[in-house]
């Protein structure tokens, strides 16, 4: 009952949210002094990546919650959190690319830290949910999967210094700078960020529910096949 | 260390009982190198730029061929449980055939490195320097390709899996490093020269053995 209540409470926040960040990103914020009307999507650009990463985290800390403690509930969060994540990590990258070609001129440059980050993360937990499809029992999934993730995120890292050492033999273009942010510019993202991260929870509360049921529903047809 | 040993030689009996095996990733080697030869017969290039990735992709894909069958071949004959049944732990079944497959594959890699030199006559001005960078590299490579075959051969379509969870985690952490020191090395750098590079791969050796160390047990219980 009280997690029922939780999950309206949450969605509503969530709308609320949304609402509000739209109307400060098209309207309350002013165009951008060099790149003009197309720098808003940078609000929900910026958000749909910090969303992604914080869901990529919490599959991360589920899977080393659930190999301690072995309970399906963690693999549960870990999967419904990385499937959410891999939604707005490629959110991210499609609103990245479109707001990269009137700028730099290209949808997608290799060279840059955070594309190149961002687009191994996407990778890995494309993996992963490859790996959770074919995966033979219910344990060896979530034993598996969990391994998977924390090794995926371990090399996060190591791939932060590879490209390091990459650019310094291919070397990069130099881009005009971001420019720096306004603070009503600030107060949008933060809001945006914010309404993100709501939707980000409701959907998560809502995908455990489905897991849950799924396994119910699982346990009831083996009941009734004997 | 008795128990690392006996799976290590256990394991190199039944890859040389078998002689088709070992002669399939020769095979194989020679097929990767010249299918990058026919790949770059027709347009003109710099052999000394692309000597490095090419490099390194043929030692990835020809790797990966002889890491897929190390624990898929105990599921399919049975002699899984046997395995864990025997009073040795899960990190010393993971050392002793890390340590295997680190043997075979550095053959095989100096197979492809002479394949190389045949098809592709690059000049090396310091041998030395690219056999350290290779060993090096190998190192991190298998160990952490080691616990992937782990994974995937627990999964159906395990032949499938193993390439599509290898590429993410390794293409783009060690072999990437590789490349690049591998191209400065071929342009003419030695070692000492690219100490800070070399240092990173170290990095992921030992954190990819101490990831292999932890989670095998996880892997091994299913």
């Amino acid at each position: 009952m009280l997690k029922n209540k939780l999950r309206i409470l949450v969605s509503i926040l969530a709308i609320i949210f949304i609402l509000i960040s739209v109307y400060f990103a098209l309207i309350y914020t002013p165009p951008h002094e060099i790149m003009g009307d197309v720098q808003r999507i940078f609000y929900f650009h910026v958000a749909s990546a910090w969303i992604s990463y914080l869901a990529f985290g919490v599959t991360f800390f589920a899977g080393v919650m659930y190999l301690k403690s072995k309970d399906f509930k963690w693999d549960n969060i870990a999967f419904s959190s990385a499937e959410i994540g891999i939604l707005f990590c490629t959110l991210g990258i499609i609103t990245g690319s479109l707001w990269a070609r009137p700028i730099w001129g290209v949808f997608w440059r290799w060279e840059d830290i955070k594309l190149f980050i961002t687009f191994v993360l996407w990778l890995i937990f494309i993996a992963y949910l490859a790996l959770r499809a074919n995966a033979k029992s219910r344990t060896s999934k979530a034993n598996l999967s969990a391994v998977f993730g924390i090794i995926g995120l371990i090399c996060i890292p190591f791939s932060f210094g590879a490209n390091r050492i990459w650019q310094q033999y291919h070397p990069t273009i130099l881009v005009s700078s971001e420019g720096s942010l306004q603070p009503s510019m600030a107060l949008s993202l933060i809001i945006s960020v914010i309404a993100f991260t709501f939707l980000y929870i409701y959907i998560l509360l809502v995908r455990v529910d489905i897991e849950k049921m799924k396994e119910e529903i699982d346990k009831l047809k083996q009941k009734v096949g004997g | 260390m008795n128990a690392v040993k006996a799976i290590f030689l256990k394991e190199l009996r039944v890859e040389f009982r078998n002689k088709q095996m070992i002669n399939s990733y020769l095979i194989l080697s020679l097929m990767i190198i010249a299918s990058f030869r026919f790949a770059f017969s027709i347009i003109d290039f710099s052999i000394t730029e692309l000597a490095s990735p090419i490099l390194w992709i043929s030692f990835f894909f020809g790797g990966m061929f002889s890491l897929s069958p190390i624990y898929k071949r105990e599921i399919e004959q049975g002699t899984k449980e046997g395995l864990l049944l025997t009073p040795i732990s899960p990190s010393s079944i993971y050392f002793g055939k890390l340590f295997a497959n680190l043997f075979i594959i550095f053959c095989l890699e100096l197979f492809i490195l002479l394949l190389f030199f045949v098809f592709f006559p690059v000049n090396i001005p310091d041998l030395f320097s690219l056999l350290c960078i290779i060993v090096i590299s190998t190192i991190g490579i298998t160990a952490l390709g080691n616990l992937i075959s782990a994974i995937s051969s627990n999964l159906s379509q395990s032949e499938v899996m193993l390439p599509v969870l290898l590429v993410p985690v390794l293409l783009f952490t060690v072999i990437m490093s590789s490349v690049s020191v591998t191209s400065n090395v071929f342009a003419g750098a030695n070692i000492f020269d690219v100490l800070d590079e070399v240092r990173l791969i170290l990095a992921f050796d030992v954190v990819f053995i101490a990831v292999g160390y932890l989670l095998i047990d996880y892997i091994l219980e299913e």
